[in-house]
């Protein structure tokens, strides 16, 4: 095996807790198996603090209301038990995670009424930003926009549909506040998605997006979903061009 | 030597103290300014800026999107130089990442990729880049040399400046019961061109010392004026904390217990 490849042994380690637990790695014999686990629960922390510190960043702004502040959850048993199990970056753990956090906020609404959606938008928005990623283009032109291919849905890309509009209220949330502000009551679809960099994005979204979303397999052309989402071809182009932009969406390379 | 130029990290929540400080030369920009950042005008204005951002594992050659990114902020910020860490954090196929920065295997293998990859990325900058050691808090047995001499190796071979950062030599001298004078002195601080300085705190994996967005205690202080007296082409010292949980008492008190120390 390379060096590069040993590294990378090294590294699936430190992320990978029931990899590190078992008789390949063990055998190895390539560090102090104490000294190892110790930094990798250092690392599972220091990796979801900073996703909690991110992606619920608004329930961290009622903490002084609601007394929950949603990082806490890593010093609490319930983490502690997850730890044997955690793989860094895995949609798995990060649902996990992510359970574990919007159950602890919950404990204590306050009284607002968006909360439960609140929590269900920031808990989709970490699980969405898990999952390999590309960390270096290889100029293969795999992920062009090429036309003539046929588009299809990326894996992980979720439409949420709330009962409050949230998107009127989490920038005030992030403002200096005295009362709490309120999202109005009314039914709002959001659309949650990934790039292949990580880079979570989220965009309203309509019957026809939702439509396409659920259609695009790669095998369907542009004027099949043009047809079931009842656009015009012209509109569709548009349409998918800004759903590749956002990440939902990506030409099939075919196989 | 010449005055040595004493700074900071940019932490955009401290931005308004920052736009107003005095008695700070540079600062270091962990992110590029968000584009909400109502003080990122003045600090460009006032300050130097130091590109210290995460451009790539240098395992790898950097893809041309990371090469442009890094350029345009390095235009952006006019910065003296340009930073990278020894670092190599996720697996080659992107499945597996720490997010945090983890050393590379000290062998043959890893200095040819460190010394071809940072050659590349050096004739593409316009700003000379320095390259800054990372701490392992566990020996691998597949290194084959210590990290001081891959480095020396490293910095010989290419011509790249070191960015040397000295809590990351305190806690390996920490972690390997060495006094750290010892095994600072192992390293190649004729290429230092900046250091960095922090603090370190108790953490409860660890069941030992690791960087904190603290203060330096009078140890590291003094260690640091060690470290200087040794590095003859220094440029500046930085004190390395940029975190959401800093608070400016902290910032300002450790910048200004660096210059008092030097």
């Amino acid at each position: 095996m390379s060096d590069r490849g040993l590294q990378d042994q090294v590294i699936r380690a430190l992320a990978d807790a029931p990899y590190r637990a078992s008789p390949e790695w063990r055998r190895r014999a390539l560090a102090d198996p104490e000294r190892v686990e110790r930094y990798a629960r250092f690392l599972a922390r220091h990796f979801y603090y900073e996703r909690i510190v991110h992606f619920f960043k608004y329930s961290r702004a009622l903490a002084r209301i609601t007394g929950r502040r949603p990082e806490a959850v890593l010093r609490r048993p319930a983490f502690e038990a997850l730890l044997p199990a955690i793989v860094l970056g895995s949609r798995e753990s990060a649902q996990a995670v992510a359970r574990l956090v919007a159950e602890y906020v919950s404990e204590n609404d306050a009284g607002i009424p968006y909360m439960q959606d609140l929590l269900r938008y920031e808990q989709t928005m970490m699980v969405v930003e898990a999952g390999p990623r590309v960390w270096r283009e290889t100029g293969t032109g795999d992920r062009g926009k090429g036309t003539g291919r046929l588009p299809e849905t990326v894996e992980g890309t979720v439409l949420l549909a709330l009962m409050y509009d949230l998107p009127t209220v989490l920038p005030k949330l992030l403002q200096p506040w005295t009362e709490v502000p309120q999202a109005p009551q009314r039914p709002a679809r959001l659309l949650i998605a990934r790039s292949p960099h990580g880079r979570v994005a989220v965009a309203r979204s309509d019957a026809a997006v939702a439509a396409v979303l659920e259609l695009a397999d790669g095998r369907r052309t542009l004027a099949d979903l043009a047809r079931a989402a009842r656009v015009e071809p012209a509109v569709m182009e548009e349409m998918l061009r800004g759903l590749i932009d956002l990440g939902a969406l990506r030409f099939s390379t075919g196989s | 030597m010449a005055a040595l130029m004493v700074g900071a990290f940019y932490n955009p929540h401290l931005g308004g103290e920052l736009a107003v400080a005095t008695g700070i030369d540079h600062l270091a920009m962990a992110d590029p300014p968000a584009p909400t950042d109502p003080h990122w005008p003045v600090i460009k204005q006032r300050y130097t800026l130091l590109l210290h951002d995460y451009l790539g594992q240098l395992s790898e050659p950097l893809d041309e999107r990371s090469i442009q990114r890094a350029r345009s902020l390095a235009d952006l910020y006019r910065s003296p130089w340009v930073a990278e860490h020894f670092q190599c954090l996720h697996t080659e196929d992107g499945a597996y990442n720490l997010n945090y920065v983890f050393p590379p295997l000290y062998t043959e293998e890893f200095l040819d990729r460190f010394v071809r990859n940072a050659t590349a990325l050096k004739t593409r900058l316009d700003q000379p880049l320095v390259m800054e050691n990372i701490p392992g808090f566990f020996d691998v047995k597949a290194s084959q040399m210590p990290e001081p001499v891959w480095l020396r190796r490293f910095f010989e071979t290419t011509g790249v400046g070191f960015l040397l950062d000295l809590p990351h030599v305190w806690l390996e001298a920490h972690y390997h019961d060495m006094a750290p004078e010892r095994w600072l002195a192992e390293f190649p601080l004729e290429h230092v061109v900046e250091l960095h300085v922090a603090g370190v705190e108790q953490d409860a994996d660890l069941e030992g010392p690791w960087i904190a967005p603290a203060e330096p205690s009078n140890e590291m202080l003094d260690f640091m004026a060690h470290a200087v007296e040794r590095c003859p082409t220094a440029k500046a010292v930085t004190f390395d904390a940029f975190s959401p949980s800093l608070s400016g008492d902290v910032l300002f008190r450790s910048v200004e217990r660096i210059r008092e120390a030097l």
